[in-house]
């Protein structure tokens, strides 16, 4: 006899153009605790109401299909069992991604998505200095593969676009699998856009990322992307210096640090900002002052600041004064 | 118990009142704080943006320093605490090691990976049994309604907290029941305050902060708590243009995570900073039955 449970799952039920509003439908079974959502879904359709519409083919978490909102979490549902989200939450609620308009059901339109990954331009892009070799390999050595062998597993799921904050708070934001795969064309050694692609994406698309690392705990193949974004990031400082206010914030950021060791609050905003847009702050800094008078100070230097001075001459580039 | 105290950056300026309150708390549990003098910024997810072999670099001076005093590190902000982490993980790779050891061999110092980096909260939560505390509580914040909210680093990524739910914690809940306050559970409670693009994007991090509040109060919270200083900057000092973004009054009082065990432990609320929130709290203090002080 297998151990059973009993599961109760609430699904998310919606055709636009045919229902008002979406509406969540009741099923309860006993099944075994290892069962996938995706196997359940799949006897609600097969048993109980044919009409459910949902993504899925190969069921073993490798054509990226059947992603979905299971108890909030942005997952596969053929890679999420069953018994734990029970055991946590004692029912399941199956919604439909995030960030996409939903087509039925579980279904969404992910046309955003896909038109999000062609801004990248996912293909690599002849350098005319180099050209590719005519018919012939073009290797790269293992050191070359090592710095980017993780993002390549990406099955284009989607998990990580429905659960990034930024894409919802900015549609502008391309969202975490086109940075990732990004990423993977920058560091391509067989790449010739790599400047190009940088100065593309900055505006709009690099610096709304929130490091939140929502997306690398959606991912069901661990891309990671939040970190390649990261690195993308510094990529960008390295190759084209600061251009966007993101990046201004990083490298004043890092400043500040060299002068005190610790933060000055105060400058560090004046001097991401500029002159007009501290300015502009000037009503919000007037009511923040009022309750921390202290952000008008400077704050003391921390003790064995030469140490943390040394650290910075010994692993930048930069002349510096101190 | 003892600890390397960490109050980074923000505790020592702005959120003064999470300073205070951390001690009053520690002074409280005997939780005994070590004053490092040499401690530098933990890089806040802006350094390492720039240069992260420096930002490691920085981190593995500050994790040094409490491993020279035998000491694990205790921290009260959640960005902190996933900085200090990520150098401790990042140390573990012998690339990354082989670049950081000259360096601090210059600087007379060397890492050996011993320290561990701890929140508040998580020494709240894994030294004191909620029936320990409970038994400390003099003052039950009971009928409070209080969404906690984690802040990122605190969570994620997931192997730097091997036991902590990334997107589905338990211990700050787990936590304000034991003071006698009422969790809510709303989903968030482990979103990002949009703080890291605060000065980048200002009009975003407005609206994904209101966002936030807004589903702690559709949920009935009463007040908010945060782990970290950073999302209370977000989150209170710029509620009112989080108001604007969203087009909704909140008025939703948000506790630094010492401030409200603070409260129930029997702390007077001008011993905790409360005067020096940018949203009241006096409608939450109400509700348990005491008053705020003016500054
Ligand atoms: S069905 Fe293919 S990944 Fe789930």
């Amino acid at each position: 006899m297998v151990e059973t449970v009993h599961a109760t799952f609430q699904v998310y039920r919606f055709t636009p153009g045919v229902d008002s509003s979406p509406r969540y439908v009741s099923y309860e079974f006993d099944l075994p605790p290892h069962t996938p959502v995706l196997s359940a879904l799949l006897k609600i359709r097969q048993e109980i109401d044919p009409t459910l519409a949902m993504r899925y083919s190969c069921r073993s978490s490798i054509c990226g299909s059947c992603a979905m909102v299971i108890n909030s979490k942005s997952r596969l549902a053929c890679q999420t069992q069953i018994g734990p989200e029970l055991a946590r939450h004692g029912r399941i609620v199956i919604d439909p991604m995030r960030n996409q308009p939903v087509a039925r059901d579980l279904i969404v339109d992910q046309k955003p998505f896909w038109h999000d990954y062609e801004r990248i331009d996912p293909h690599l892009i002849a350098d005319p200095a180099h050209p590719m070799p005519e018919g012939q390999p073009n290797p790269m050595t293992p050191e070359q593969v090592d710095r980017f062998y993780e993002t390549p597993r990406c099955i284009a799921c989607g998990a990580c676009y429905s659960a990034c904050p930024a894409k919802e708070a900015d549609p502008e934001f391309p969202g975490p699998m086109a940075l990732a795969k990004l990423y993977r064309f920058v560091v391509d050694p067989r790449d010739g856009a790599t400047r190009e692609r940088l100065l593309k994406i900055q505006p709009g698309g690099l610096w709304t990322c929130l490091r939140c690392h929502l997306c690398t705990a959606a991912c069901p193949k661990d891309v990671r992307p939040s970190e390649r974004i990261r690195d993308l990031k510094e990529l960008a400082i390295a190759a084209q210096g600061v251009t966007e206010a993101g990046s201004r914030h990083a490298v004043a950021f890092k400043e500040n640090i060299y002068e005190r060791g610790l933060l000055n609050e105060g400058k560090l905003a004046r001097q991401t900002l500029g002159l007009a847009g501290t300015a502009a702050q000037l009503p919000q800094a007037m009511r923040i002052l009022r309750k921390k008078p202290e952000l008008l100070k400077s704050p003391p230097k921390i003790e064995g600041l030469a140490e943390v001075r040394k650290i910075y001459e010994m692993l930048e580039d930069e002349e510096r004064s101190g | 118990m003892k600890f390397a105290y960490y109050p980074g950056c923000v505790a020592q300026e702005s959120g003064k009142e999470l300073d205070m309150a951390t001690r009053w708390v520690s002074r409280k549990l005997g939780i005994e704080l070590v004053e490092f003098p040499k401690f530098s910024c933990c890089g806040s997810g802006f350094i390492d943006e720039a240069n992260l072999t420096l930002n490691v670099a920085l981190n593995a001076r500050n994790l040094a320093l409490a491993e020279a005093a035998g000491l694990d590190l205790l921290t009260v902000c959640s960005t902190c605490t996933g900085m200090l982490t990520l150098a401790n993980v990042k140390l573990k790779d012998p690339k990354m090691r082989a670049k950081i050891d000259p360096v601090l061999q210059q600087i007379g110092t060397s890492y050996r990976g011993t320290t561990k980096v701890r929140h508040l909260l998580h020494v709240l939560t894994e030294e004191f049994p909620p029936a320990q505390l409970k038994a400390l509580v003099t003052r039950p914040l009971t009928g409070l309604k209080v969404g906690a909210f984690y802040g990122c680093h605190l969570l994620r990524p997931a192997e730097e907290y091997p036991t902590e739910e990334p997107e589905d914690p338990r211990q700050f809940e787990d936590l304000i029941t034991a003071l006698g306050a009422t969790p809510v559970y709303y989903r968030g409670r482990v979103m990002c305050c949009g703080f890291p693009i605060l000065f980048v994007k200002e009009g975003t991090a407005n609206h994904i902060a209101g966002r936030q509040i807004q589903d702690a109060k559709a949920h009935g919270a009463d007040a908010m708590a945060t782990p970290c200083p950073l999302c209370h900057i977000s989150l209170d000092a710029y509620q009112n243009k989080a108001e604007h973004e969203v087009h909704q009054a909140l008025d939703m009082p948000v506790f630094h995570l010492p401030q409200l065990v603070g409260l129930a432990l029997g702390a007077r609320p001008e011993e905790l900073g409360l005067s020096r929130h940018l949203v009241s709290v006096d409608g939450a203090l109400a509700k348990i039955g005491t008053v705020t002080v003016p500054a």
